[in-house]
């Protein structure tokens, strides 16, 4: 490959400042190969999301106990075609340690000091769950949780623990059964808490009196109370219709609405045989508990991850069966009065 | 031409940065937790200060709660930056306050404070919930005739316990839990092995599948005799394993082979496909996916490894991408 440099003509003359130029034209085509290039971009864009989808994790969930260890959940991507999986523990003191595989059977695993060596067979997605006591620290009454994370994690701060510190800024702040819960991102995160039995854990913000009129609050504030107003008053208007039976039906036969009670579980099934078995048991447990339950509950109930019963929840709230809510910060799952088709 | 190449080019880039951009966008959804966070780390440390703290105490205080007001301002003003610069330094203050105050208390009040969390076993006993329920998940998928009924009693034995102050007591129940927990962890493991040596045969039959083409392909390419030899002796031995310790060593000389000859550069794909088998799988058990396009996904399948086995692995590539996106319109 010869770079084609063509000189300045001679006849051009040279500036004053005494630069030579030369053209470069053709050094593209000729010396890199533009279509070797746009060849080589389209393998690199067509294999990208084939390589990032293997051994990343999915979810990552830490807990700290009032101790100072600290519970690691984590579901993780893994190549199925490798026979085990090597994964990088937080910390060498680890407890009660269980790898669990695609169809939810144990995997059997070799822990080596930060190391554990799990036999995947072939699954492509392992959720493992751990103790750790290698993540926090104690000076005086000031708990020091430190966590260089290799993804976006959510954190469980223990009951009664006050933040005091912090060097990492969180994306989300919830309340999770009176714990403060933070989502926080890759990288290093040093938090310090301390405890504290007479302030609870989040206490909305005072906004002062002398603040001045501010359009974006109004709107943020009053947007959604005018929506909720108009939506109020809309479904009124539907369910005048509906009751009324001189009224015409003019609504498409695929968004009829059938009104069940809470606990006509049949009425439900019969609507929709394609339901999964286990889904079944899950709004029986509903209706059982007057047609409105926390998620938590069910997660104890039928002893399913947290993920799980999310992706149950969101499949029944897809058939239109039922609803989430949210009650003190939690999801509140509620039976439809209502089953419409689904959208 | 130049201009068609130039503007597909440039479309390429701009996919690969904004992809790349995308990963980070969502940070910070809520500025206004930074403030939530910051006035309750306030309010906390201002009912520990009182007369007898220091005037360094006092004064961090002061200089602390100017970082609050300041981002309480900067989020009025939606500078963002402004606000997480004034959030962490206001953080940093308020650690340096709690260790101060630490510092400074009095030597019995420690004492008692670490007594009470030393003795107090209620976290060991949570952790010991969260792994049996862990368990009790595991032993129903097996559904192994497991008793956890001891094991709950005396989880309200403990709880019981603890709630009443008798710490030494819940110690010893707490300890009477991880024996029998020892032992029932030891049965489900037991009940497992069984299982993972028919995972592991089946797991090993897949490799072989893949193998097989792998040969195939190193043939048409008219690859040497000795790599198609050590291929197809690795083979005969992966194939006449049975114990789950011996497929994975076998495997592990195959994958040493393939690395030894550079014949790792479809394994990417393989795996895809192995990954696509397994919706397939549970689509199939799901009744999400009708027949005929289940029959037809499966036959998809088919022909994508065909194409892997001919080393058309462009072809083989845009296939599986196609029936990646259309399965995962059904998943969950």
């Amino acid at each position: 490959m010869n770079p084609e440099i063509v000189p300045t003509h001679r006849g051009e003359s040279i500036r004053e400042d005494g630069m030579l130029f030369v053209r470069t034209n053709g050094i593209l085509e000729t010396m890199v190969k533009a279509p070797l290039i746009l060849a080589g971009l389209i393998i690199v864009a067509v294999v990208m999301p084939l390589q990032t989808s293997f051994s990343s994790t999915r979810t990552l969930e830490l807990i700290i106990y009032s101790d100072g260890s600290t519970h690691v959940s984590s579901q993780i991507d893994v190549d199925p075609l490798e026979p085990d999986f090597e994964l990088d523990l937080f910390g060498k003191s680890i407890d009660n340690f269980v790898a669990v595989g695609d169809a939810g059977f144990l995997l059997s695993e070799e822990i080596i000091e930060d190391k554990a060596i799990i036999d995947t067979f072939g699954s492509s997605s392992i959720i493992i769950d751990y103790d750790i006591h290698d993540l926090i620290s104690k000076e005086g009454r000031v708990w020091t949780f430190s966590f260089d994370s290799p993804s976006d994690y959510t954190l469980l701060m223990p009951k009664n623990s006050v933040i005091v510190g912090m060097s990492a800024l969180p994306n989300n702040m919830d309340l999770v059964d009176e714990q403060t819960k933070l989502d926080l991102t890759t990288g290093l995160s040093e938090i310090n808490y301390i405890f504290s039995a007479t302030i609870n854990p989040i206490n909305k913000p005072e906004i002062p009196n002398e603040s001045p009129f501010n359009y974006v609050n109004v709107a943020v504030i009053g947007g959604p109370i005018i929506a909720a107003v108009i939506g109020a008053v809309l479904m009124l208007k539907r369910k005048q219709q509906k009751s009324s039976p001189s009224i015409i039906q003019t609504e498409p036969i695929s968004e009829k609405q059938i009104e069940i009670k809470p606990s006509d579980t049949e009425t439900i099934f019969n609507f929709r045989p394609e339901m999964r078995e286990d889904d079944k048991e899950i709004v029986k447990f509903i209706s059982d508990k007057g047609g409105q339950v926390l998620e938590s509950e069910l997660r104890k109930k039928f002893l399913q991850p947290r993920t799980t019963m999310w992706r149950a929840v969101k499949r029944l709230e897809r058939l239109g069966i039922i609803e989430i809510d949210k009650k003190d910060l939690q999801n509140l799952v509620k039976l439809k009065k209502d089953l419409e088709e689904e959208k | 031409m130049k201009n068609i190449t130039s503007f597909v080019l440039l479309i390429l880039v701009s996919t690969m940065v904004l992809g790349g951009i995308t990963n980070t966008a969502h940070a910070q959804n809520d500025p206004s937790i930074l403030l939530k966070i910051a006035k309750h780390a306030q309010k906390q440390l201002e009912s520990q200060i009182n007369q007898d703290s220091s005037d360094k105490t006092k004064q961090l205080f002061k200089e602390g709660t100017q970082q609050v007001n300041a981002l309480e301002a900067s989020l009025k003003n939606n500078d963002t930056d402004l606000a997480k610069k004034h959030f962490l330094s206001a953080m940093r203050i308020f650690k340096e306050i709690s260790q101060q105050l630490t510092n400074n208390q009095s030597p019995q009040t420690e004492i008692a404070t670490l007594k009470v969390a030393v003795e107090d076993p209620s976290a060991d006993l949570l952790r010991m919930q969260e792994y049996v329920d862990n368990l009790k998940v595991i032993a129903k998928k097996y559904s192994a005739s497991i008793d956890f009924s001891e094991l709950d009693d005396l989880f309200v034995t403990a709880k019981q316990q603890i709630m009443d102050n008798q710490f030494d007591d819940a110690l010893q129940t707490i300890s009477k839990i991880k024996q029998i927990t020892i032992n029932l962890n030891n049965e489900i493991r037991g009940h497992a092995s069984q299982q993972e040596q028919s995972r592991a045969k089946e797991y090993a039959q897949k490799y072989l599948e893949q193998l097989d083409r792998l040969i195939e392909n190193a043939k048409n390419q008219r690859l040497s005799e000795d790599i198609i030899q050590k291929l197809e002796t690795a083979r005969e031995n992966l194939s006449s394993a049975t114990d789950p310790h011996e497929i994975i060593k076998q495997i592990r000389e195959i994958i040493s082979i393939k690395e030894q000859f550079e014949l790792t550069k479809n394994d990417r794909l393989e795996s895809r496909v192995m990954q696509v088998e397994k919706i397939l799988l549970k689509l199939s058990n799901s009744d999400k996916l009708s027949q005929t396009d289940l029959e037809e996904a499966k036959k998809t399948l088919q022909t994508i490894k065909r194409h892997l086995a001919q080393g058309e692995f462009e072809t083989a590539n845009e296939l599986l991408r196609s029936l990646v996106t259309l399965l995962e319109q059904f998943r969950d």
